[in-house]
């Protein structure tokens, strides 16, 4: 007993206390969250009160569940978004798995011209606002059914798109693949990169053909990959708000996530949450296929390892059409969408493509002006609502950046230095956990917790801290994904080194464990400023009018019809991010892909 | 000062890996003490727990007048108060500082003065010959340049023990070579205690004036490195150290000799009962080969003759088996070819014969567990 406690003390290392400290901190607010939101589903709220004939608010009811799942409506206001939830999830990833996949192989397997240019640009779909092709499209594709207005290519040509090319679920799968694509291009292209390139010869030896070396061997190994890049862009598509919003909402076409968000600003908070969870449920579902399917299968592929590099495909005459067919791909994707925005914005009345109505109104007008769509409203460089929303955008990127980037390096440093250990699974599990919560769920789950003040925690809702901890929670298991591969790869000696010389652990940290990957570290802090610059799904159910983001006050603009305001906005934060995304490549040889791991 | 204690020293992985076992060790005051030992014998988990980066599980640990660990008294010194330096094997040089900023990072981190830090700097480098190299990153170096400003970065701090980790596994064979005499000549020259960690038997037994033996985290033997190849104190030690390996022959003891298929070896001073089994170890130089019969010696025929230039050594086949084939190195018999009949005769000195469990019968000291006698010379500690 004495010796146990002895050894209790005397293992009482600085990362087992962060791991500890880590670990009810996270537990906080992560599993607590989770247990709100369901205690929510059973809570009569006070809008509530008359739906639910003889209750009062607070009262324990199983109302909610009764009427989601068997009421006179569920249909329209649960089965039907659950369905178009889950044929959206289900085409937009397998979209976006095909395009990525084969501009994968292409770029890393092929003697395709353009590779350079072609690899850096495939990231900048990622890197924009998922809701700027949505956007893009309407400036695009709309017809008359939103009033009055035509889009570009009606005004051009004449011909009215017909409503479910201009609207609903076709275009939502297509424009969120559009921007999902980048994962499947960097996992799968990271995966096919460490094949040995010996097994594809050895076969080659054997007389297989190169359609059979694909499918047979190419295939399998990068199997593990493809699942990664599902589970990831499913459960993104789960939660995503922006384009279901922008893209359904003139056809009355709900997915999950804006019939959530419809019933909880609406009169049913309780059957919101439910929605919640039950898209948390979806997520969680998908990961434990993910790990039945592909959980054995995953290690012998990082086991192959480094192997000669395999000769390129050559893809013959197919070479040239095939390399610029694919620079036209990323050119409409990319350029053609910023381009249908720009103009929207410099046009005084839309649809009209002529050089008196070129205007820069709504960049720089006055209030006074009294002409274009909003009388009263100041273009946007001098209108000091929108430009505040950017200002505290802004602010609230680089602080969750930073801490993000901070608990990155800390928590990747107690995981990794505690491997094999209880603690270090429960920790490395717990961070991961809102990686699987649909972003609108995870917000929902904030929304729960901080409503009302609980216990020592005060309420923060309608504060700056409220969103701050939802995004650093929700960015969180990237900015450990990045720390816990960086640590993974210094080993303890050069820690154990500076030990020996008897650095204390604060001056390891500073002077050997951050500048020896600072690089991996950075990349943990990028991605998270980016997705919260551009972030609306997790971020739309907790902001208040103090608290307004750049992404969540277009949806005012929008709703308005005002799209030239939100169209300009979103080129604003597209400029930010992508200047964010080639700074750091230059200054801190950053790479978006560390954080993503699959 | 630094004689360094180990008393019941163990170290248990989970999942029941046992590392080190129970480990008696006293190391001398200005020795080169090397832990040797197959791959995974608990080698670096030792030397780990010296310096105090791993926590024994068991036992305790003085490092001259100190208790450096315990766990009875739940005493654990911090690495960096234990006086000692180590070189890891990987080296563990931070790639992100300069072999100046390498080296002086122990001193800045105890505050060492500015003028102080660079003297003592520019001291060790030159002593390492690295001077020239103080303002490069430690990428652009070659294995050895790296391997030298791994030991500038400890004997910057004048530890009073020195740990090295494998130093030379990863140089090539030439540079292993001057490497090791120049280890050896730091040793002579700054006195410090060296605590050498290899599972190279020949490093070990050109370097160290003590080796420690282990295998699977037990130590076997303990002792100056010639007592323990002309006294190995089991079978394990025998063969782990010589080269070429040590010719083990199983026979039963005749009058006055062990008869090992035919060749009898003289039992001399040693006692043993007529009819007991044992192994006899021969090395290849104790054995030697005649063209006429005597009394001791048994018919052989030469297998293959293997000349190094400065010695022949010969692969001999006992008449009549299969096996043993014994190796021998007689330079007297250099006119011997492949196919002669020889006649084969042994001379140990000492003899070197084992019982069925492997145990020694014929040696006279440093069984394991060294540290049994002088335990008590050792002036209590102050606690
Ligand atoms: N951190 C660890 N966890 C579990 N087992 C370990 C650990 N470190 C070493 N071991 C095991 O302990 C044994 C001794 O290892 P080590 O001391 O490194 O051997 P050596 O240095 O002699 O090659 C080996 O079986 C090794 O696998
Ligand atoms: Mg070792």
């Amino acid at each position: 007993m004495r010796t146990a406690v002895q050894r209790f003390r005397l293992t009482l290392t600085p990362q087992r206390v962060l791991a500890v400290m880590f670990l009810i901190v996270l537990a906080y607010l992560v599993l607590v969250p989770l247990f709100v939101m369901l205690q929510e589903t059973f809570t009569v709220h006070p809008m509530e009160r008359f739906q639910i004939p003889g209750s009062m608010p607070g009262d324990l009811t199983t109302a909610h569940w009764e009427r989601t799942f068997f009421g006179p409506d569920s249909y329209a206001f649960f089965y039907r978004p659950l369905i178009n939830t889950l044929i959206v999830a289900v085409g937009l990833s397998l979209l976006a798995l095909v395009i990525g996949g084969s501009l994968a192989w292409l770029v890393v397997r092929t003697n395709l011209p353009f590779k350079g240019l072609i690899s850096n640009t495939a990231i900048i779909p990622y890197v924009m606002p998922s809701w700027t092709l949505a956007l893009a499209w309407i400036a695009l594709f709309k017809n008359q059914r939103l009033g009055g207005q035509r889009g570009i290519f009606e005004s051009l040509t004449g011909v009215a798109t017909p409503d479910w090319f201009a609207y609903g679920l076709f275009p939502i799968i297509i424009t969120l693949a559009l921007h999902y694509f980048p994962f499947g291009f960097m996992l799968i292209g990271g995966a096919i990169r460490n094949i040995d390139a010996q097994l594809e010869e050895s076969a080659e030896l054997l007389g297989a053909g190169r359609m059979t070396i694909l499918r047979r061997i190419v295939f399998p190994l990068v199997l593990p990959a493809i699942f990664s890049t599902f589970l990831l862009t499913f459960s993104r598509g789960l939660g995503t708000f922006g384009t279901p919003h922008f893209l359904g909402g003139p056809v009355r076409e709900f997915v999950l996530s804006t019939s959530l968000y419809a019933n909880l600003i609406g009169q049913r908070p309780g059957i919101g949450y439910l929605a919640a969870v039950v898209m948390i449920a979806l997520g969680v579902l998908v990961l434990y296929m993910d790990h039945r399917i592909i959980g054995a299968r995953r290690s012998f592929v990082t086991i192959s390892g480094k192997g000669a590099r395999a000769g390129a495909v050559d893809l013959g005459r197919w070479r040239l059409p095939l390399g610029i067919g694919v620079l036209v791909f990323l050119f409409s994707v990319i350029a053609v969408p910023i381009g249908a925005l720009a103009i929207d914005t410099v046009m005084l009345r839309p649809g009209q493509y002529s050089l008196e109505n070129f205007t820069l109104h709504y960049w720089i007008g006055d209030a006074a002006d009294r002409i274009g769509l909003a009388t009263g409203e100041y273009g946007i460089l001098r209108n000091s609502q929108l430009m505040g929303a950017l200002g505290n955008t802004l602010q609230l990127a680089s602080v969750v950046a930073l801490i993000c980037g901070v608990l990155g390096v800390l928590i990747g440093y107690t995981v990794v230095r505690l491997r094999g250990t209880v603690i270090a699974k429960l920790l490395d599990q717990l961070s991961f956990l809102p990686y699987l919560m649909p972003s609108i769920a995870l917000g929902s789950i904030f929304l729960a917790l901080f409503a009302v003040s609980r216990g020592p925690i005060p309420s923060l809702y309608g504060t700056f801290w409220l969103l701050m901890i939802a995004c650093v929670v929700s960015y969180l298991p990237y900015a450990v994904k990045a720390g816990i591969g960086a640590m993974m790869q210094i080993g303890p000696e050069l820690e154990e080194a500076a030990i020996m010389a008897g650095a204390s652990w604060w001056t390891r940290m500073r002077r050997i464990i951050f500048p020896v990957q600072k690089s991996s570290y950075f990349s943990g802090m990028l991605l998270p400023f980016i997705s919260v610059t551009r972030e609306l799904s997790l971020l739309i159910l907790l902001v208040t009018p103090a608290t307004q983001l750049a992404a969540t006050i277009t949806l005012r603009y929008t709703d308005r019809g005002w799209y030239p305001y939100t169209n300009g906005m979103v080129l604003l934060l597209i400029v930010i991010v992508i200047s964010a995304t080639m700074l750091s490549r230059r200054l801190m040889k950053t790479d978006l892909a560390k954080g993503l791991g699959g | 000062m630094p004689l360094i204690r180990l008393r019941g020293v163990a170290k248990h992985f989970v999942g029941d890996v046992r590392a080190v076992d129970s480990l008696d060790l006293e190391i001398p005051d200005g020795s080169f003490t090397t832990l040797l030992g197959p791959s995974g014998c608990g080698k670096t988990t030792t030397l780990r727990m010296i310096a105090g980066l791993e926590m024994p599980t068991d036992g305790e640990i003085h490092i001259g007048d100190t208790l450096a660990f315990s766990l009875e008294r739940g005493r654990a010194l911090p690495p960096s108060k234990r006086g000692l330096g180590l070189v890891f094997q990987s080296y563990a040089l931070w790639p992100h500082l300069t072999v100046r900023q390498n080296i002086a990072f122990g001193l800045e981190v105890q505050h060492v003065g500015r003028v102080e830090l660079a003297t003592r700097v520019e001291e060790v480098a030159s002593a390492l010959q690295i001077d020239a190299l103080l303002e490069r990153f430690t990428s652009e170096l070659s294995g050895g340049q790296q391997q030298r400003v791994a030991i500038a970065r400890v004997l910057v701090m004048r530890p009073s023990v020195l740990l090295l980790d494998e130093p030379l596994s990863n140089l090539d064979a030439t540079l292993r070579m001057d490497m090791r005499a120049e280890l050896k000549r730091l040793h002579a020259e700054t006195g410090a205690t060296i605590i050498y960690v290899t599972h190279d038997q020949l490093e070990a037994l050109t370097m160290s004036t003590h080796i420690a033996l282990m295998r699977e985290g037990v130590l076997q033997q303990f002792g100056p490195p010639l007592e323990i190849y002309a006294q190995p104190a089991n079978r394990f030690a025998a063969d782990f150290l010589g080269n070429p390996r040590i010719n083990l022959l199983d026979g039963v003891v005749d009058d006055g000799a062990i008869v090992c298929s035919g060749l009898r070896v003289p039992l001399g001073p040693v006692s043993a009962a007529r009819g007991e089994a044992l192994t006899v170890g021969l090395r290849a130089e104790e054995v030697r080969l005649g063209t006429t019969a005597t009394a001791m010696a048994a018919p052989g025929r030469v297998e293959s003759v293997l000349p190094t230039g400065s010695d022949w050594y010969f692969r001999v086949r006992l008449a009549g088996e299969r096996r043993p084939i014994v190796t021998v190195r007689d330079n007297d018999a250099a006119t011997l070819r492949e196919g002669d009949d020889v006649w084969v005769e042994a001379a140990p000195s000492p003899l070197k014969a084992f019982d069925r469990e492997g145990r020694s019968v014929t040696a006279t000291g440093g069984k394991a567990a060294p540290a049994a006698a002088p335990r008590t010379t050792v002036a209590e500690v102050a606690w």
